[in-house]
């Protein structure tokens, strides 16, 4: 999907459509399976087992706490997997451009660069874990459920250090508030069918098709 | 205990990366080598290939009798697991208090390591790894971030190792250990310039002022600051 403004905004009504029912998190699975490259879509492979078991250990409680752990697995796994195709079909800069276009170069500015801090976190994130996890091996230790714990607290620290350097950066080079940004975006036909097809999908979960069926009945 | 015979063979080990390659050939026996090259010429990229970090497009990376290694990288914070020192100084599964007078740092067991700076963090880092034995160390840019007295004094402790290969990776142009075999990274291959001293003659990119000493036909015995001074002592004929 080349058109960040569509694609952003599909992913948005997307993640509610799965969030609000388990019939929009099969809409939404129906259009992923149409418009995106599927698993190609996947940026690192290794994190989907690790959501899944999170996810699924959420459910669980959910399940023990008598409530509905299945439809719960079932929307977070399909929002996880709307927020991964999104990770990587996502290029440096369009948070900014999306982000000026729709509020202008203040407001806009500022939050389409506090998502390309984010983005550049996210993406840091996964280069810390990695050379924690060498580090580790390294020093002969076991990457296992005994060092998630401090490897986290590690990756937390960097990201906080991270974060605060970008802030006196900007601030060092006299970064108040908003900027100047001439957004440009590349939309194809198919681009508009798959933004359309996510309208419908948001729609589609708000509808009580269970409701329906019984009426049908 | 050092297995005798151990080496390290890089059979037409190429790296690549878009337009740019590195192609490695070579054997890298018991001893100290250096492997020099400009900055960008792929010396931290062939420090991750020879520690298995990094795969090869294509060749092999042989490890002969090698039971046990260390890569240090150019960064201390990336070997960082602990949030304490005292916490870090454990995951190497050394005493604190021994590491830190090693280190010759009079700082808390309870700071955190990203609290100190970079240098000391390295000061830090060195005792960790040279208080043990590896059969394959493994450094690349040892000295940045490092004083003179520093980095001195790492040379003297990497020239004490008697055992073991060891590979130092750099770019520096003052400060080096005692070395047994030179190595040169130009033109993204990496060449054996053979063993010290005749290697420093056919060193390209060689500090300036062991060039100087070399073109006065005054070539150093080796590398250290010792040997140096030496070796300009018989230029200006204090013989």
């Amino acid at each position: 999907m080349q058109d960040a403004r569509v694609r952003l905004g599909s992913a948005a009504l997307l993640s509610i459509a799965a969030f609000v029912s388990i019939e929009g998190a099969f809409a939404v699975f129906l259009w992923w399976l149409i418009f995106t490259p599927h698993t190609r879509s996947v940026r690192s492979r290794s994190v989907i087992p690790g959501m899944l078991a999170l996810i699924g250990f959420v459910a669980i409680l959910i399940v023990i706490s008598g409530g509905n752990g299945f439809s719960y697995f079932v929307r977070m796994a399909l929002v996880f997997l709307i927020g991964t195709w999104l990770y990587a079909e996502q290029k440096s800069g369009d948070f900014l451009s999306v982000a000026v276009w729709a509020f202008g170069k203040r407001t806009g500015f500022d939050m389409g660069m506090t998502g390309e801090c984010a983005m550049q976190m996210a993406e840091s994130l996964f280069n810390d874990l990695s050379r924690i996890q060498t580090a580790m091996k390294l020093k002969g230790q076991l990457w296992g459920t005994k060092n998630i714990v401090p490897a986290g607290l590690v990756l937390i620290h960097d990201a906080m250090v991270r974060a605060s350097d970008i802030t006196e950066l900007l601030a060092a080079r006299g970064y108040r508030t908003g900027g100047t940004l001439c957004p440009g975006f590349c939309t194809r036909s198919g681009d508009l069918v798959a933004g359309i097809c996510a309208i419908c999908a948001f729609f589609f979960a708000f509808i009580p098709v269970s409701e329906f069926f019984i009426l049908y009945r | 205990m050092a297995v005798p015979g151990m080496r390290l063979v890089l059979d037409g080990v190429t790296v690549e990366r878009g337009i740019w390659s590195l192609v490695a050939c070579g054997t890298f026996s018991e001893g100290i080598h250096l492997v020099t090259g400009l900055v960008g010429s792929g010396k931290s990229t062939l420090a991750l290939l020879m520690a298995g970090l990094c795969p090869p497009v294509r060749g092999t990376v042989v490890r002969e009798g090698i039971k046990n290694m260390m890569l240090s990288t150019q960064f201390p914070e990336f070997h960082i697991t602990g949030l304490s020192v005292a916490e870090e100084c454990a995951s190497w599964g050394l005493d604190t208090d021994t590491v830190l007078r090693s280190a010759r740092l009079e700082i808390s067991g309870n700071m955190s390591p990203f609290s100190l700076s970079r240098g000391e963090l390295k000061r830090l880092h060195f005792a960790c790894v040279l208080s043990r034995q590896y059969d394959l160390l493994l450094l690349d840019e040892p000295f940045s971030s490092l004083d003179c007295g520093e980095k001195e004094r790492l040379c003297r402790d990497l020239t004490s190792r008697d055992q073991g290969i060891t590979v130092v990776f750099t770019h520096e142009q003052s400060a080096f250990p005692r070395v047994d075999r030179l190595w040169e990274i130009a033109g993204g291959e990496l060449c054996d310039l053979g063993r010290v001293p005749d290697s420093i003659l056919r060193w390209q990119y060689a500090p300036a002022l062991i060039k100087r000493l070399v073109g006065a036909g005054r070539c150093p015995f080796n590398l250290t600051m010792d040997e140096i001074q030496e070796a300009a002592c018989r230029m200006h004929g204090y013989d």
